[in-house]
């Protein structure tokens, strides 16, 4: 009887589809990637409806303590003192977009009359669209209980 | 003599390509952030020197006190219970207009809460087509 030889497995690994896979995950990351305009740190109130805020809408971020930030969604976003500045603000960018929407990124527990004095500053400067941005409620949140 | 003729070769060298693509890659997962871009929409009116046409008595008047408590048309009420007290109101007349008014030191949070259940109304059968949340200045102005 005849024997075979033994076969034997080349010990390489195959990675002739690395590049392949290198390169659709680099598109995945391109694709996906948007600079964050506002860094601001707050604790977003939590809704259960929400609705993608459009691309490039400008921002107006309101800290626990009150301060004031405003970005035009091309540019980080800078602090400043009042609701004056964020009329000023929002007239120059509907001066150049009249359609632009504004992203309203306040704390949970901010006092209202803030939120008060930026909302009127926008109504002012005839701002058409304003998106409260919030944060995901969940079943565990206990949704519709309690005021 | 013997001449020696220098071969051009003419493949692309591909040899730093993974090392690039890797690089991107790593790049895109550092500066990539999942950041919060979802909200509730609210349309603001026209602004407009004309008094608005809605009337306080023809609406109903959601009060936000600094703790967060509710009340509606002056009556204490729990959140969860706002869309059944609006819905026999809102079957009579579905333009109803609801205000919410929230005091100035209530946190910002119940305001979203309550904005947020009135638009879940019309998922629950009690469409609040009408909400309004007048500012300080309005209220000023425009309040009778």
């Amino acid at each position: 009887m005849r024997l075979q030889a033994t076969q034997t497995t080349p010990a390489v690994i195959p990675t002739a589809s690395m590049a392949d896979i290198a390169f659709l995950l680099i598109i995945f990351f391109m694709v996906t990637f948007t600079i964050e305009v506002d860094r601001t740190q707050v604790t977003l109130p939590k809704t259960v409806m929400r609705f993608e805020v459009p691309k490039k809408a400008a921002y107006v971020s309101i800290t626990e303590g009150g301060q004031l930030k405003v970005s035009d969604g091309e540019q980080m976003s800078a602090p400043v003192q009042s609701s004056d500045e964020v009329l000023s603000f929002a007239l120059e960018v509907l001066g150049q977009d009249p359609s632009k929407e504004f992203v309203l990124k306040a704390d949970d527990s901010v006092p209202y009359r803030y939120i008060d004095e930026t909302i009127d500053a926008l109504k002012q400067a005839r701002a058409k669209v304003i998106y409260l941005l919030s944060a995901q409620e969940t079943q565990d949140d206990g949704s519709g209980s309690g005021s | 003599m013997k001449i020696k003729k220098s071969r051009v070769s003419d493949e692309i060298p591909t040899s730093s390509m993974a090392d690039i693509a890797f690089l991107l890659i790593i790049y895109f997962m550092v500066t990539t952030t999942f950041a919060a871009t979802r909200g509730l929409d609210f349309a603001l009116p026209e602004e407009d020197d004309q008094p608005p046409v809605v009337e306080k008595e023809e609406s109903v008047l959601i009060e936000i006190e600094p703790s967060g408590n509710l009340v509606v048309d002056q009556k204490p009420m729990q959140l969860s219970e706002v869309l059944d007290y609006l819905k026999p109101k809102l079957e009579v007349n579905p333009r109803k207009p609801v205000i919410i008014r929230p005091d100035g030191n209530a946190p910002y949070g119940a305001m979203a809460k309550v904005y947020d259940e009135l638009r879940q109304g019309a998922d629950k059968g009690v469409e609040v087509k009408n909400i309004a949340i007048p500012t300080q200045r309005e209220i000023d102005r425009f309040w009778f």
